[in-house]
């Protein structure tokens, strides 16, 4: 069972550059930058959040990933990293599109909406499903964008990017092999993709 | 630099405090070869008054260069006696274990020309005509703030510091040394500023120097024999009417709402006996007692900023007030650039810009274009607008988490 730093790290080759999206206090961002030497920044919109990354010494701007993407310089980092953020977006598609321009690889990570626990769920229960990983009410959750794994697939065809790694997680956040047939089981999906030629 | 908040300092003989400080002086641009100014006019001989605190490391790579504000001078830390009532104007950042921490760090601070704190400035004695400079000073930029200060540090010996750190005119200093020596320094604490200088900052400046040479005792600029009057109710305005832009609305009102001064002490008791004489006769007040309407009640925060007011004229001089003003309003770092980005298109230093909630006279709008021009350059950037409420002078305050923010940045620098 590997964390998700761990999942995310397994991709990112030693001293390269990276942009965390919504990095929080950066624990991502200073774990890369400890155990891969990673040259990285960070986004984020919550002030206390980023006190705590910036006192740590991390580079992190303050403010809203969809204002905050336009400025730098194209294919400036090695790797954008969107874990678990993308569905908080209001524009997902735009994010992607913006972030497979600014990084040679990207790593999109996000909760799989078509997980088996979600379908059985609101197949029985009748209501907005509530799990570990997305334990919102319908009327406060942050999560207005969620989607599937197929969705995503169906995404990156449409727009011509190419998925180059997944990784998926299930139950108690054990990995689920490929062929296992993820969009069923499992609780959260990981693409390393790269903007198509 | 006088806060609203009362902050608690750390005593000349705290463990906390670099304890007693002497400012030094260094001279240089002898003629023949004085400097040459932006405006092209020369100046020399030129004083600069610097202090410095805790040691240079042998490879000189711990230098912190902080940069004054405004009102500010050479004396940033500790005492320079032992009867001082208050520290240097950054003692809460500057000392051992403090963000700005001695113990490790070689930090110097420097009074700009122009000043009135030991660099040569108008008040200073020109040696060509053994009178003060006055009004004959040549004028002054942000840049030929700078360039006396990079002498210093060649003085000193110190090839590359690691930060430079700066806020409110101090930030301009930051961003105009960013430009001008931009391999010169490892990191860049860009805070509470702006790149351009915005037309309501300009209007407030361009007050205060009115209300200095409205004032009859002005003499355009010539009031230096010391059986002269100064223009001292010109510039205590120019200080009051600063001073609320230093604040914030929120500030105040939890300072002194809608206070009256009934039977409370004044701020201005506080004063020392000589001025206080000299305070009470001062046309300011004349309106107070006419004989015919009663003016004579007076707001808490009405009595603060004349209090301000009286202090600052002890320790400040009128046209060192229009030059430095004027050369804030001046600063445009895009100047003879196609616009900001390109004109921060050299800069290496990893940089750390803040803006406060409350500061809406460097809105963090201003701050935000900084960051942005860093970004596309590709530039190491933290950028955090803090939530705090004591208006632009935030930085000037006791703030736990400024400090930590510091803290860090720079040991990321030493890495």
């Amino acid at each position: 069972m590997l964390k998700s730093f761990e999942i995310i790290g397994n991709w990112v080759e030693e001293e390269s550059k990276i942009l965390v999206l919504g990095c929080g206090n950066g624990e991502l961002l200073k774990e890369l930058q400890i155990r891969k030497k990673a040259k990285g920044s960070g986004i984020d919109i919550d002030e206390k959040k980023v006190f705590e990354a910036i006192s740590n010494g991390l580079s992190v701007i303050q403010g809203d990933i969809n204002d905050e993407l336009s400025d730098y310089p194209k294919k400036f980092f090695n790797y954008v990293i969107a874990h678990d953020v993308i569905q908080i977006m209001n524009k997902p598609d735009l994010i992607i599109k913006q972030i497979v321009e600014l990084g040679d690889k990207v790593i999109i990570s996000f909760p799989n909406f078509a997980y088996f626990m979600i379908r059985f769920s609101i197949l029985f229960s009748g209501r907005m499903p509530k799990t570990e990983i997305i334990p919102y009410e319908w009327y406060d959750t942050p999560n207005i964008h969620l989607f599937t794994i197929k969705d995503f697939r169906e995404f990156c065809r449409k727009e011509h990017l190419n998925i180059l790694d997944e990784y998926y997680t299930g139950f108690s956040k054990r990995a689920i092999p490929k062929l296992l047939r993820p969009n069923f089981l499992a609780e959260f999906a990981y693409f390393l993709i790269s903007g198509g030629m | 630099m006088e806060l609203i908040k009362d902050d608690k300092f750390d005593s000349y003989n705290s463990p906390n405090s670099v304890g007693i400080v002497k400012t030094r002086y260094h001279t240089f641009a002898f003629p023949p070869d004085e400097l040459a100014l932006s405006s092209g006019k020369k100046l020399g001989p030129i004083t600069i008054a610097y202090e410095t605190y805790g040691v240079l490391n042998k490879n000189k790579s711990n230098a912190i260069l902080v940069f004054h504000a405004l009102s500010g001078d050479a004396h940033a830390a500790g005492y320079n006696t032992r009867n001082d009532k208050k520290p240097g104007w950054w003692d809460i950042m500057i000392g051992p274990q403090k963000p700005f921490n001695t113990e490790k760090y070689f930090v110097i601070c420097a009074n700009v020309i122009g000043g009135c704190k030991g660099s040569t400035g108008p008040s200073s004695i020109n040696p060509l005509t053994g009178k003060s400079y006055g009004l004959s000073f040549p004028a002054l930029s942000i840049k030929d703030m700078i360039v006396p200060q990079k002498i210093l540090l060649d003085h000193l010996g110190i090839e590359k510091l690691l930060c430079i750190a700066g806020g409110s005119m101090g930030g301009m200093q930051v961003l105009q040394w960013l430009v001008t020596y931009p391999e010169a320094s490892k990191g860049a604490m860009i805070i509470a500023t702006a790149a351009v200088h915005s037309a309501q900052e300009i209007a407030f400046n361009s007050i205060g120097r009115y209300a200095i040479v409205s004032d009859p005792n002005w003499q355009n600029g010539n009031y230096y024999k010391e059986s002269v009057k100064k223009p001292d109710i010109g510039l205590s305005i120019a200080r009051m009417i600063g001073h609320i832009t230093y604040l914030s609305e929120e500030a105040m009102h939890q300072k002194f709402g809608r206070n009256i001064i009934n039977n409370k002490q004044r701020f201005t008791d506080a004063l020392p006996d000589e001025l206080k004489k000299t305070s009470e006769k001062k046309d300011l007040n004349r309106y107070k007692n006419n004989g015919t309407t009663d003016f004579t009640k007076e707001f808490e925060v009405e009595s603060y900023l004349q209090y301000q007011g009286e202090i600052f004229i002890k320790r400040f001089d009128a046209n060192s007030y229009l030059y430095i003003t004027k050369a804030i309003d001046d600063f445009d770092i895009t100047k003879g650039y196609e616009n900001l980005a390109d004109a921060l298109k050299n800069v290496r230093a990893k940089c750390l810009v803040m803006s406060f909630t409350s500061d809406w006279l460097y809105p963090k709008e201003q701050s935000l274009k900084i960051v942005k021009a860093l970004k596309i350059n590709g530039i190491d950037t933290t950028y955090t607008n803090l939530e705090a409420s004591y208006g632009h002078d935030s930085f000037l305050i006791n703030d736990g988490r400024i400090k930590r923010i510091f803290t860090g940045f720079l040991k990321a620098l030493e890495e």
